[in-house]
């Protein structure tokens, strides 16, 4: 071997090493979010939210020194997308855990990927129940949908004392386990659900379904939805002459929703995971560096995105390795206060943390009321 | 009183389908083009008309300023879009539009966020009592809109030259031609016309809800095709009937079907119900 054929192999082994410890230079999490699309603006919120958890942790040094990086891409929250995008995160990316800051059907789809790959999986909002079904490597930080579900029953027919309600359901997984959840306990605070309806995601005119409960003559209206379906429904009640008590869930919990519903937003209540007058630091600074980071004020979607992100990059500290079992242990045994409340697992991986109630004050959401009774709440187990 | 109120509460949403269903089946009529793109204008319409009416306060101009935006941009869709490939076969053009359709969302998203715009001060929110039902005002408006509109558009058509001119094309593009008629022109007008109606339901629709979203006008993009296959395509009068009765239909299956099919289905199974008896339209001759 000549002299200039051994200098060119040294530096060929040189730089092959050089590119393989820039290679480990960051520990990656990766994120299926929808970016476009209808469930582009909760996208946008779920991933700046992860954003600034990652920004946050790098400040304090990332991974025991090392950096962190988000890689994301968009599932414009469609089963289709996020399947090939997993493989894609664990396989070309290889990624230490996943996030989902996407809806049900997309999350669920990826959920068995990651499970059956061996990489933790994090929900950051998605409701439906057989998401955390696809094994012990999948986990979610928000309550699964029958759980919040039962606490408006409880908000309702006991904190309110409201008893004769009608029930407006959106028709997809989110909608119907809420209206499952709630039904189930509705008898338990002696509520009498006199009608029900339901309505498509593509709904935002509701004049016939508002002049139907107007006959109806209901105490209370418990309707599901997302901010942009609530905020219609809740002027058109308005419109309509209805003046009763309209209770939502997490779906409602934007700024949105209150600039498209204008005054008739006001005294609105929701179940959710996000408290705005919470004196706890880990969500005041949330709810300040959000609105810092993106120009808006900090919603659900947002805290939810932020919370999964700082669950994950917990366990990955806390692990110090990266060995995915240790870091899927780590997660199971997280016990740890976040924007969204005290987050700790069940054998399930089912969140368990207290229900936030807010009411539309003055043109913004407030604290009401918390509901602490953890038997109510108790999460699936299996 | 719920039956007479779920019926105003359909002829408020049959009217907004007639708007945006007149300028495509009049496109059809005309070119026998689908003309999916259409259901993006109508969208820029509700875009035009929040940002016009929070710029200024003024509805009336929102609604001018948004009926000439897009009305001359449906204008340029045409030459830039359709007329470069009106000698290929029909799916071509259908396939461009469905193209410019998703590229117009997507643009909408990027310039103008994902969460939809509203009215910082919604207009017409008031209530009125009519025949003991409650309104808004803005769905009387809507009603009472269509209503000018569409008179305007039969008396234009059937009362003056260009009106007579404009329909023989419609009816039977290659005769008229041959009698010296420019045809080019009609198209122009044809789409004028039509892309400022949709506009109008746009900011129609915004005013509603108070929302306009990228994704406004993935509903009318099909259900305005279904009201026109209804309406026996390329027929304005038929068109005008099938979005009234489809939306008077949807209003009640809302209530009384809505726990077995959503307002789509109850569209479609409509649709499909009509055809089995009239496979020409509604007003078709067989």
């Amino acid at each position: 071997m000549s002299i200039t054929k051994k200098v060119m192999v040294a530096l060929a082994i040189t730089g092959s090493l050089v590119s393989a410890s820039a290679f480990a230079d960051t520990v990656k999490i990766g994120m299926n979010v929808p970016l476009t699309g209808f469930a582009a603006a909760d996208g946008k919120s779920a991933l700046l939210g992860a954003e600034l958890a990652v920004e946050q942790a790098n400040a304090e040094g990332g991974i025991n020194g090392t950096e962190i990086e988000l890689v994301h891409y968009d599932d414009q929250a469609s089963p289709k997308q996020s399947v090939p995008i997993a493989n894609k995160l664990i396989g070309q990316d290889e990624v230490m855990v996943g996030i989902s800051g996407s809806y049900s059907g997309a999350t669920r789809a990826a959920s068995g990927i990651f499970q059956s790959e061996g990489v933790p999986y994090i929900s950051a909002f998605a409701v439906h129940p057989d998401i955390t079904k696809s094994g012990d490597y999948v986990f979610r930080t928000s309550f699964v949908g029958e759980v919040q579900g039962r606490a408006g029953a409880k908000l309702i027919g006991e904190m309110l004392g409201k008893k004769r309600v009608v029930v407006i359901t959106l028709k997809n997984d989110f909608g119907q386990s809420l209206a499952a959840g709630f039904k189930a306990k509705a008898a338990d605070f002696g509520i009498n659900i006199v009608n029900e309806y339901e309505y498509s995601i593509k709904d935002r005119q509701f004049g016939p379904i508002v002049s139907k409960v107007k006959s109806d003559k209901p105490d209370a209206i418990y309707a599901s939805g997302y901010f942009f379906t609530a905020g219609p429904l809740v002027s058109q009640l308005r419109a309509g002459g209805i003046d009763v008590p309209v209770i939502g869930q997490e779906g409602y919990d934007s700024e949105k929703f209150i600039e498209i519903a204008g005054p008739s937003s006001d005294g609105v209540l929701i179940t959710t995971s996000l408290d705005r007058d919470s004196t706890v630091p880990e969500a005041k600074e949330f709810i300040s560096a959000f609105e810092v980071k993106a120009g808006y004020k900090a919603d659900m979607v947002a805290a939810s995105g932020h919370t999964a992100a700082k669950v994950a990059i917990a366990a990955m500290r806390k692990a110090g390795t990266t060995d995915r079992q240790a870091i899927r242990d780590a997660i199971a045994a997280t016990n740890m206060v976040a924007s969204t409340g005290t987050i700790s697992f069940n054998g399930l991986g089912e969140v368990k943390k207290d229900v936030q109630v807010q009411v539309v004050k003055d043109g913004a959401w407030h604290h009401y009321a918390v509901i602490d009774d953890q038997k109510l709440l108790t999460p699936p187990v299996e | 009183m719920l039956y007479v109120e779920l019926l105003a509460q359909g002829l408020v949403q049959g009217s907004i389908y007639a708007l945006v269903a007149v300028g495509l089946t009049l496109v059809y009529g005309l070119l026998r083009i689908l003309h999916v793109a259409h259901a993006g204008l109508f969208t820029l319409g509700g875009y035009i008309g929040v940002l016009v009416t929070n710029a200024t306060g003024s509805l009336l101009l929102a609604l001018v300023v948004s009926m000439l935006v897009v009305g001359l941009l449906g204008m340029a869709i045409y030459r830039l879009c359709y007329q470069p490939i009106l000698d290929k076969p029909p799916y071509v053009a259908l396939i461009a539009s469905i193209g410019l359709f998703i590229a117009m969302e997507e643009i909408y998203r990027i310039a103008f966020g994902p969460y939809g715009i509203s009215y910082q001060n919604p207009p017409l929110q008031d209530v009125v009592y009519i025949f003991g039902i409650t309104l808004r005002l803005g769905e009387v408006a809507v009603g009472v809109g269509t209503l000018v509109l569409i008179g305007a558009l039969a008396l234009f058509s059937t009362k003056t030259r260009f009106g007579t001119v404009w329909r023989a094309t419609v009816t039977d593009p290659k005769m008229a031609e041959s009698f010296g008629v420019d045809i080019i022109k009609v198209r122009y007008l044809n789409f004028f016309i039509g892309s400022a109606l949709a506009a109008v339901a746009g900011v129609m629709v915004a005013l509603l809800n108070n929302l306009v979203e990228p994704t406004m006008g993935s509903v009318p993009s099909y259900k305005a095709l279904a009201i026109i296959v209804l309406g026996g395509l390329g027929d304005v009068r038929g068109t005008l009937i099938a979005a009234l009765a489809l939306g008077v239909i949807e209003a009640y299956g809302t209530i009384y079907l809505g726990n077995y099919l959503d307002r789509d289905a109850i569209a479609f199974a409509f649709l499909i119900l009509v055809l089995m008896v009239r496979p020409q339209g509604l007003l078709g001759r067989a």
